[in-house]
């Protein structure tokens, strides 16, 4: 089968944070470093050799920049200076872009000021919005319980609402992912069996990242946990418990007790991280790409204004919560609505599911008769 | 034609964009404080020029010379020849200060240089043939300072003309690092064959004066007359008299790491780097010697056993003072230190050796007698410890793997190509499988650069001879179970390799030997970026130095192989030879100031009145 080379591929990703892509000579330093590079997934420098041909159908269907958790390694080692690490990191973004039905993802990467202005217009409405809403049926000095300003009952249809609408966005582009990568792939023939029995995959790598583990620094992997695991607890207060959460004065230990370690998780990481990026202290805090600093500032805003509104119900400061409760929410929809499908939010399920995948391909292309496995000969006695 | 002329410098700017920071107020300034110039018109940035008004300045001042000074003044030569003939003067005089191709040709000084050119103009005088420098006479003797292959066909080729050498060397024995080798490539000559021959005659020509374990330390004068003073470690062993009998070697109690084989033996204190050295006398290392560094309080046992009392060990160190014409530095290179790459493990895992440590392992003369064996435990009993040795009954590795561009190629080391790696590797793998048929050789390479006459040909022989050609450098060397795994990507496959190997071979690249820098503060010659030293011009003129006389050969200019590095060194010896015969030296036009341009200018007016 031709395929088709695109002689702007480099220029394209650099828009995405790719930097001297051109630089590299081939010695395969970076994939011989990388822990992760191995028996089936041989990189970083097949997708460096995919970016200099312009082979931009060969890079859609790869997995491999999902397999990189970027502990910097292989850039550190590079002697040219090609950045391997942040090759792949800008390869992520372009994938997220490519499973963006919508090409919403792809403005976004392309226009950082683009994103900035969605996020303030949709931020701007939501406040109008529940200002309005607010108003119109509740008193804005009471923050819980009877005549709330936000009651947390529609407040938690919203979310549910919004849930929906994130779930089928992102859902839709996952299954696209599938297709680029596994589907269409006709070298490969996957039963449902092993759809199935591989299935454990995605729940393993989403709450545990071990592969992140193997990195090795681990320092980076435990941070991006605690990030993870205090966003997913706060993720499940707030879909199924917002009214004890909501309530008060009162403190309900059960709930609050994780949301207190949740928001000090979230804090703490943002903090950290933006640190990093700003004294550019670590290797993958080295290059920061517009949207990492969007992704940051939001999650920090929402955390602290989370942490704000609950302080100010328990104070007594009713109005000082609710306005600052709207504020929390117009950094709440703005994140969701565009960071989850279409930004750097989505990792979070592509990622995972990067790992499921692999695992499927891997095992369907050991089912391959012999006679296809010709593409890897014996070592060249020439 | 009147002696005294009365000259108008006009500076014409337009087109000085081609000139960017090019101040001409400052050559203006300095124009019309020349003798002979009446004045000077700066006329701007304007094209076009009303011939009339400059035949109205000319017959002001009475101009029987014009200069236009610019970036492209011939643009406006024909206006100024028109108007010099309306008013009555020579056409011919107007001449013409062109500063363009001072940019174009990247001058050191582009300002001071402008102002010569200037200075030549209103002299009228070509500033080519001002700037020609002047021929001084050379002192017949030469100094060539490094006694590696390039120093030594440097001082043959001039002695057998028949001019005195003095070869000051930095160790105890001439030879360099080729001494040091077991073959060369790709004829796979005996390196020891074509060298000790050569050092023999340096040792024994009558007009070759050898100082080893000697320094230049300071050089004064001027091209074809430098004084050079040379630092010499005290000679605690005539050289008249001592006879190599060996016996103050075997009473000698200190034991060091022998340089000559890499460490990977020792020697001792009063020692003979290797039977064939030249000057073929013992030394006594001052830094390790017991009586040395007690100050005459303990040993001195050679002393006593010594047949010829050649030895007093309470000599100092000297100094020499040498004139001479002309100096060669042919100061060579010493390897990249393997150990500061971490993940190769070098120093660490026993049997991770870098290339020189290599030669010695195979070379019949070296500690194993030629024989290819991995390093074993033994127990020192003097030291008590536990230590990684060569023994000649030692195990032989089943497979070798050679990694190329180590501290190369690589701008985390150095950036550039260290040219003899790649073929260098291609002759030990030819040797382990000539030496060990049953062996498995891994060559794990970037690119192949077999660029010289056979090099091609000879990595298509190496390759017939069964050596697995791994494109793709290995990153790191882990050591698992008593073997080290060898871990590359095989980029043409597309895959991960990892090997398990008995030995590796890290092809270490070249770097300016140690003392570059100060030798070249000394010469006042400049090192490049990357450290090795300049020439005058890469392509026309690849030996000589900024500084008159002297001149570079060998791999301190760059790295370069055997053969090239003899070509050059020849190359340099008929350079040399070209001053010492004709008697005189030029001084290059670098070295001429602004003030012998602007006197030169003068009296070659003079002499054409």
């Amino acid at each position: 089968m031709a395929i088709r080379a695109n002689p702007h591929l480099i220029d394209e990703l650099e828009l995405y944070g790719a930097q001297d892509v051109v630089k590299c000579y081939h010695c395969g330093n970076c994939s011989a470093t990388c822990p992760f590079s191995g028996d089936s997934y041989v990189f970083p420098r097949k997708s460096m050799r995919y970016l200099q041909l312009g082979l931009e159908s060969c890079l859609r269907d790869t997995l491999e920049p999902w397999l990189c958790y970027y502990c910097g390694e292989c850039s550190d080692e590079c002697p040219r200076g090609a950045e391997p690490g942040e090759t792949m990191m800008s390869m992520r973004r372009w994938l997220t872009a490519r499973y963006d039905f919508t090409g919403i993802s792809a403005l976004f990467y392309r226009s950082p000021k683009a994103e900035l202005l969605a996020i303030v217009l949709l931020a701007l409405l939501t406040g109008l919005g529940f200002v309005l809403f607010g108003l119109s049926q509740g008193d804005l000095a009471v923050y819980s319980g009877d005549g709330a300003f936000l009651p947390a009952e529609k407040v938690h249809l919203f979310d549910w609402t919004m849930a929906g609408v994130l779930v089928l966005l992102l859902g839709i582009n996952c299954i696209r992912m599938w297709w680029f990568t596994i589907g269409s792939d006709r070298s490969i023939r996957v039963t449902p069996l092993l759809y199935l029995k591989q299935l454990f995959q995605v729940p393993l790598h989403f709450m545990t990242q071990k592969r992140y583990r193997d990195c090795d620094r681990q320092r980076p992997w435990a941070i991006h946990l605690v990030l993870m695991l205090s966003y997913l607890t706060m993720l499940i207060l707030i879909m199924f418990f917002l009214h004890r959460v909501q309530h008060g004065p009162g403190i309900d230990w059960w709930v609050h007790g994780f949301g207190y370690a949740a928001a000090l998780g979230l804090i703490g990481t943002t903090i950290y991280a933006l640190r990093g990026r700003l004294k550019q202290s670590e290797p993958h805090y080295k290059h920061s790409h517009e949207t990492d600093w969007i992704f940051l500032v939001l999650l920090l805003l929402v955390s602290v204004t989370g942490v704000a509104q609950h302080a100010l119900h328990r104070g007594g400061f009713e109005v000082a919560a609710n306005l600052v409760y709207v504020v929390h929410m117009m950094g709440v929809v703005p994140m969701l609505l565009l960071e989850v499908p279409f930004s750097k939010w989505s990792h979070m399920a592509y990622r995972p599911l990067a790992m499921y995948f692999s695992a499927i391909h891997e095992r369907a292309s050991l089912n391959v008769p012999a006679d296809d496995q010709s593409k890897t000969p014996a070592p060249q006695v020439a | 034609m009147s002696s005294t002329n009365r000259v108008g410098v006009f500076f014409c700017r337009a087109g000085a964009g081609r000139l960017p920071g090019f101040d001409f107020a400052e050559v203006a300034d300095f124009a019309e404080r020349l003798p002979e110039v009446i004045t000077v018109e700066d006329l701007g940035d304007q094209p076009n020029l009303a011939a009339q008004d400059l035949v109205s300045t000319i017959q002001r001042h009475a101009l029987d010379r014009i200069v236009i000074g610019g970036g492209s003044p011939g643009y406006f030569k024909p206006v100024f020849t028109r108007a010099m003939a309306e008013a009555g003067g020579d056409p011919d005089e107007v001449r013409l200060a062109s500063f363009g191709e001072l940019f174009a040709a990247g001058v050191d000084d582009p300002m001071a240089t402008a102002r010569a050119i200037t200075a030549c103009a209103v002299n009228g005088i070509p500033f080519r043939l001002a700037a020609t420098p002047d021929r001084v006479p050379v002192n017949p003797e030469t100094l060539v300072i490094g006694g590696g292959v390039a120093g030594i066909e440097t001082a043959l080729r001039i002695a057998s003309a028949g001019y005195r050498v003095h070869m000051v060397e930095r160790s105890a024995t001439i030879g360099g690092h080729m001494a040091m080798f077991d073959k060369t490539f790709p004829t796979l000559d005996c390196a020891a064959c074509i060298l000790t021959p050569k050092m023999v005659s340096v040792g024994q020509h009558e007009l070759i004066d050898i100082l080893n374990c000697s320094e230049v330390t300071a050089v004064s004068g001027s091209p074809g007359d430098y004084k050079v003073t040379v630092e010499r470690q005290a000679q605690r062993v005539d050289p008249e008299s001592c006879i190599a009998c060996h016996a103050c070697r075997d009473v000698c109690p200190t034991r060091v790491d022998s340089e000559f084989d890499e460490g990977i033996i020792s020697r001792k204190a009063i020692y003979m780097a290797f039977p064939q050295a030249i000057p073929n006398t013992y030394v006594v290392d001052g830094d390790n010697c017991r009586y040395v560094r007690s100050d005459g309080e303990k040993c001195g046992a050679c002393v006593k056993k010594c047949p010829k009392d050649a030895i007093d060990l309470d000599r100092t160190k000297s100094t020499k003072e040498l004139q001479v014409g002309n100096v060669v530095v042919a100061t060579g290179f010493e390897t990249f230190d393997a150990a500061r790459i971490d993940r190769y493990g070098y120093g660490q895992l026993p049997n991770v050796l870098t290339s020189l440590e290599f030669e010695r392992l195979t070379n019949a003369s070296g500690p194993t007698g030629g024989k290819i064996v991995t390093r074993v435990p033994s127990y020192n009993k003097r030291k008590k410890t536990e230590e990684w040795v060569f023994d000649p009954e030692g195990p032989e590795p089943d497979s070798v793997a050679i990694i190329h561009c180590v501290g190369s190629r690589d701008q985390n080391y150095n950036p550039y190509c260290s040219r003899v790696c790649c073929m260098y590797s291609l002759k030990f793998a030819h040797l382990v499988k000539e030496k060990l048929p049953g062996a498995t050789c891994y060559q794990f390479y970037i690119d192949m650069r077999a660029f010289g006459k056979g090099y091609e040909e000879f990595f298509e022989r190496i390759k017939d001879e069964g050596v697995f050609v791994i494109r793709g450098r290995s990153a790191k060397i882990d050591h698992r179970y008593g073997k080290m795994i060898i871990k590359g990507e095989d980029v043409v496959h597309d895959r991960i390799m990892e090997i398990p190997v008995d030995m590796v071979l890290l092809a270490v690249g070249l770097e300016p030997a140690h003392g570059t820098n100060r030798l070249a503060e000394v010469l006042g010659i400049h090192p490049g970026p990357d450290g090795w030293f300049t020439e005058l011009n890469y392509n026309s003129d690849p030996t000589s130095t900024n500084r008159a006389g002297v001149h570079v050969a060998g791999v301190c200019q760059g790295p370069k192989d055997i053969p090239d590095t003899v070509a050059q060194a020849s190359a340099v010896a008929a350079r040399v030879l070209g001053s010492v015969i004709s008697g005189s030296i030029q001084t290059q036009p670098a070295t001429v100031s602004l003030e012998e341009i602007s006197r030169q200018a003068a009296r070659l007016a003079d002499a054409s009145v």
